[in-house]
């Protein structure tokens, strides 16, 4: 209902972005509001969302446990799906603050802060400003604001810790945060929140939960550009192409509280972290996992039997190609707690995993154990266009960009 | 077979559901309830789907409280903490 209102109040639709045109669709576990569909109501298909100008120009999208965050080029910030632990933001909203909300509505909190990084966890949200601040929302309980206690805010709280350091990326998991800092060689991560599986990796002690941002340790002398955290997982990617993994072991093998590089000749540019699998994009365009050996048997308990795929060394999980996705070239991979998805170069959209909330939008609730394509409906393939996905807990959303050759 | 295995010390006491949670990958929470707890019960489901968790804890410790608390009825109900 009212997310129709918003639209009318802006009928100018092409005033902003004339540039860029965009379709939106989602699928998957929608109970909660995060699919957008003004249904609360699981959707194993995709469904292509209502136009919304405000949101006409999504640069990215942070889906967490059931909310949603969407950064746009003007560097706004709308947040709709989940919000009893205040993690949409929108606290001013006096009683409504706690409440789940269907249509995206903007943090006002920001109004007049260009942000150029947003992050979703399971229960909590961040953001990071054009000057390099971190701002912080949602459930604290853990430390995972990092604001020095254990309280949650329903609107975002600036986290003081990083006042005089500039920020780049803010990756939230289940219980913690990870930081990567703009130019500081040596001490470039930070942690916060639940420690205890070790995804912090500030102590080779097992901590519990710390409230103020720590360093991470063993990045000394490596040059980090780019984090993940979901789950109770961590990882970093240096600048040389080397993946490092810290947190909860995959396919239950011990628990790991300091980075640890992983044995590969591949050049990694990207991994996307489930709750128990990892997926990594080199620079040739192959999919990697670790973990996997439970990736897609899910709802099948015979499959489910204790780990087959037990490495040579069975303190380390093995890194396994993704044979499936033989001579394709992906550009894009994304992983949920417990489904993946990818992009490849010719613009389609696979997708595999659990899928009983029809998250992999295949039609059904089926498990897939290898990629399927995902059909967008008539979507017409054009070179011009650029495919996103993301996934959030128990679901997906898919961008279509039309970007319009300019007229010179 | 369980999704995962869970101490009880991981889980949240959540006031609303009375229950112990714990996330779901789907997007909700397993539940387990104290009265589940002192029976031994050690499965905690997700409302929203088929997967489960196994709850690791010492029974004892809920069966010690709940007499406790019958010994001191006069007081007010104890503030569970996760």
């Amino acid at each position: 209902m009212e997310e129709s209102e918003e639209g009318k109040s802006s009928i100018n639709e092409n005033e902003e972005e004339e540039e860029k045109e965009q379709q939106v669709w989602s699928w998957g576990a929608g109970t909660e509001g995060q699919l957008r569909t003004g249904r609360l109501e699981d959707e194993y298909s995709p469904q292509l969302l209502h136009q919304l100008h405000f949101l006409s120009s999504v640069t990215v999208l942070a889906c967490g446990g059931a909310h949603v965050l969407a950064l746009t080029s003007g560097g706004r910030v709308f947040s709709w799906g989940r919000g009893n632990s205040g993690q949409l933001g929108h606290g001013d909203n006096n009683n409504n603050m706690l409440n789940s909300c269907c249509y995206p509505k903007p943090i006002t909190f920001f109004d007049h802060h260009s942000l150029t990084h947003v992050s979703a966890g399971w229960s909590h949200s961040a953001f990071v400003s054009d000057s390099g601040c971190l701002y912080t929302c949602g459930d604290g309980s853990f430390g995972q604001l990092g604001h020095g206690d254990y309280r949650s805010h329903c609107s975002p709280v600036k986290v003081e810790y990083f006042i005089n350091k500039n920020v780049e990326q803010i990756e939230c998991g289940m219980r913690h945060s990870l930081v990567l800092l703009k130019d500081c060689l040596g001490n470039q991560v930070y942690g916060f929140g639940s420690g205890k599986r070790g995804q912090l990796g500030i102590s080779t002690e097992r901590i519990k939960s710390v409230s103020l941002p720590q360093v991470t340790n063993g990045f000394e002398d490596v040059e980090i550009v780019g984090i993940s955290a979901n789950g109770d997982h961590s990882a970093a990617i240096s600048a040389d192409g080397h993946l490092y993994t810290w947190g909860k072991g995959f396919n239950r093998t011990p628990d790991v509280h300091c980075p640890w590089c992983l044995p590969s000749s591949s050049q990694f540019t990207k991994a996307a972290l489930g709750w128990n699998h990892a997926l990594l994009l080199t620079g040739d365009g192959e999919v990697f996992m670790l973990g996997g050996s439970h990736h897609g048997v899910l709802s099948d308990p015979e499959k489910m039997s204790p780990a087959k795929h037990l490495s040579e060394n069975a303190n380390e999980a093995a890194l396994e190609r993704v044979a499936a996705l033989d001579g394709v070239i992906v550009v894009q991979i994304a992983a949920g707690a417990e489904h993946s998805a990818l992009v490849t170069e010719d613009g389609t959209i696979m997708t595999w995993g659990w899928g009983e909330h029809g998250q992999l939008g295949l039609g059904d609730a089926r498990d897939q154990t290898n990629p399927q394509a995902v059909s967008l409906g008539d979507n017409v393939q054009n070179k011009d266009t650029k495919f996103q996905v993301y996934c959030g807990s128990g679901f997906t959303y898919a961008i279509r960009t039309l970007c319009v050759p300019s007229q010179s | 077979m369980s999704y995962d295995d869970v101490e009880i010390e991981d889980m949240e006491w959540n006031e609303e559901l009375q229950s112990y949670t714990y996330p779901c990958p789907c997007g909700d929470l397993f539940q387990i309830t104290k009265d589940d707890l002192e029976l031994g019960e050690e499965i905690a489901r997700c409302p929203s789907c088929s997967l489960y968790i196994t709850v690791i804890y010492n029974i004892e410790d809920f069966l010690d409280k709940k007499s406790i608390n019958k010994l001191e009825k006069s007081k007010q109900q104890p503030v569970a903490v996760a």
